[in-house]
């Protein structure tokens, strides 16, 4: 939780817009990622977007999978799958109940993350990182700025 | 007997136009596909911060969980010879069988109040009002003598979440027994597996339980648990709900074979046959309902090949273009009777 928040914080100093326009003025350092903008839904995805490659790697919440519990399944997409902000793009099945997973953004399914075929458990262990779902070439990225912060995620369940 | 009449005579007739905004409806449609989508209209539409609870029965049908295996989980032969369809319905779980003698309750709750284990109480209280001795097992499921009369599944939305289940009055239990018995042992499925239990039905501890009784039963638990007075809106597939676009489009969606077939995880299933002329072993690889392998060993054929991209069970013979020897239309047929989905 403590390390999601610090990423948040860090992407909100970082506009968008800003660094889109001036990519000239950052550091790359090799093998490491420039900027990362993480945003949710209320449907309690989360997209980490890089705006050096264009992709958004879409996630369940850390919160999500708390209430969800052990998780047994999870459906993927398929690669190559063009979809819709608000489309169904999967389903996540735990001991307790199935839950949809949809589209926070539109644009192209790039990759899925095979592991969780075979670990579903890796939801629960490391939701918002390596048990990411899917990766999606974003094609309108101002969609992003559409999505909630992690304040006003939290804000729509913490009433 | 006073409520029942009680219950029939609350009927929303005044007005034809049904919103989401009553905490208890009664559905008299026997409609899956209808009390489903309904259903699913409801979990999206009511508000959110509201409890509520929906009754309904269905005719015969069999309803799996949405992320299990058609093929391992229904006897399609046992079906179709009865002429009982089955659904995929959107929450999870293992598969149960519904008729006339079953009923079910959906008690829908915000997400972030939800607790299986208080919705199962309700319902338990419910039965116990009709004089049933009557337990809840560890997974919440309610149970008497140790054997289950109901069944629970669970789904979970950005702001609410929803228990249903199943509650076994009078069902016809050798039905149930012979539409949930599938053999296929080799079929290796990613998904859900159903929890196979004894079960029994609620009239066999009670002469006063019917499918009314039932339901006043767990009206007045419900109505007890959240402090609701409102009386049930009785609701049927012929009134102007099954014009609602959400309605008509979710059962549209549930008999589709994109949704039916092609939700179904990856699975494989490896069967063997003797013929005179030896020993076939067939290895088939499947996901979303489309073949993406099948491998044959004993038989040298493009047969495998053919069938890779077709939909699992759906296949024609004139779909295959392939010439087929005496010995590949023999193994075709065996494998065709494999794979088949009866629809």
């Amino acid at each position: 939780m403590f390390s999601a928040i610090g990423q948040a914080a860090r992407a909100r100093t970082m506009p968008l817009m800003a660094a889109r326009t001036s990519p000239s003025i950052i550091m790359r350092v090799p093998g490491c990622r420039t900027i990362v903008t993480k945003k949710y839904t209320e449907e309690h995805e989360v997209v980490a977007f890089d705006d050096e490659t264009g992709l958004g790697a879409v996630s369940i919440t850390d919160h999500a999978q708390e209430s969800l519990g052990d998780v047994v399944f999870v459906e993927l997409p398929a690669v190559g799958s063009k979809v819709v902000k608000g489309d169904q793009i999967g389903a996540v099945e735990s001991v307790k109940a199935a839950s949809d997973i949809y589209a926070p953004i539109s644009g192209i399914v790039t990759e899925v993350n095979e592991v969780l075929n075979s670990e579903p458990g890796l939801l629960n262990r490391s939701p918002e990182d390596k048990g990411w779902l899917c990766k999606i070439k974003l094609s309108a990225p101002e969609e992003m700025n559409e999505l909630l912060t992690l304040e006003s995620y939290k804000a729509t369940w913490e009433a | 007997m006073l409520s029942a009449r009680r219950l029939y005579t609350t009927a929303s007739s005044a007005s034809s136009v049904i919103t989401p905004t009553h905490s208890i409806y009664l559905s008299t449609s026997t409609n899956p596909y209808f009390n489903l989508s309904f259903e699913d209209w409801l979990f999206r539409h009511a508000p959110q911060k509201e409890p509520l609870l929906l009754l309904y029965r269905d005719a015969p049908c069999v309803v799996i969980g949405r992320n299990q295996n058609p093929w391992k989980e229904v006897n399609f032969r046992a079906a179709r010879a009865q002429s009982i369809p089955w659904v995929r319905r959107r929450s999870g779980g293992g598969t149960v069988y519904h008729d006339l003698g079953n009923t079910n309750f959906s008690i829908h709750v915000p997400r972030t109040t939800f607790d299986r284990g208080a919705t199962a109480q309700v319902v338990l209280r419910a039965v116990r009002a009709l004089g049933i001795d009557a337990d809840v097992n560890e997974r919440n499921d309610i149970c008497v003598g140790g054997e289950k009369a109901s069944g629970s599944a669970y789904k979970i939305a950005s702001g609410r979440a929803y228990h249903h289940g199943t509650m076994l009055i009078t069902t016809r239990l050798e039905t149930l027994g012979d539409l949930l018995r599938v053999g296929k042992d080799t079929m290796i499925t990613k998904g859900v597996a159903s929890v196979r239990s004894p079960v029994c039905n609620l009239a066999q501890f009670s002469e006063r339980v019917s499918h009314d009784t039932f339901v006043n039963a767990v009206v007045d638990s419900f109505k007890a648990e959240y402090g609701v007075y409102d009386e049930p809106c009785i609701v049927n597939d012929t009134d102007d709900l099954a014009r609602i676009g959400y309605i008509q489009r979710g059962m549209a969606e549930l008999p589709s074979w994109d949704w039916a077939f092609g939700q179904t995880p990856e699975f494989e299933y490896t069967i063997k046959k003797s013929f005179v002329w030896g020993d076939v072993t067939a290895h088939i690889h499947a996901r979303h309902g489309v073949i993406l392998s099948c491998t044959l060993q004993g038989l040298d054929s493009e047969l495998g090949k053919a069938l890779e991209g077709k939909r699992y069970g759906f296949v024609e013979d004139e779909e295959l273009g392939v010439d087929m020897s005496g010995r590949e239309e023999v193994v075709w047929a065996w494998l065709k009777e494999e794979m088949s989905s009866y629809d």
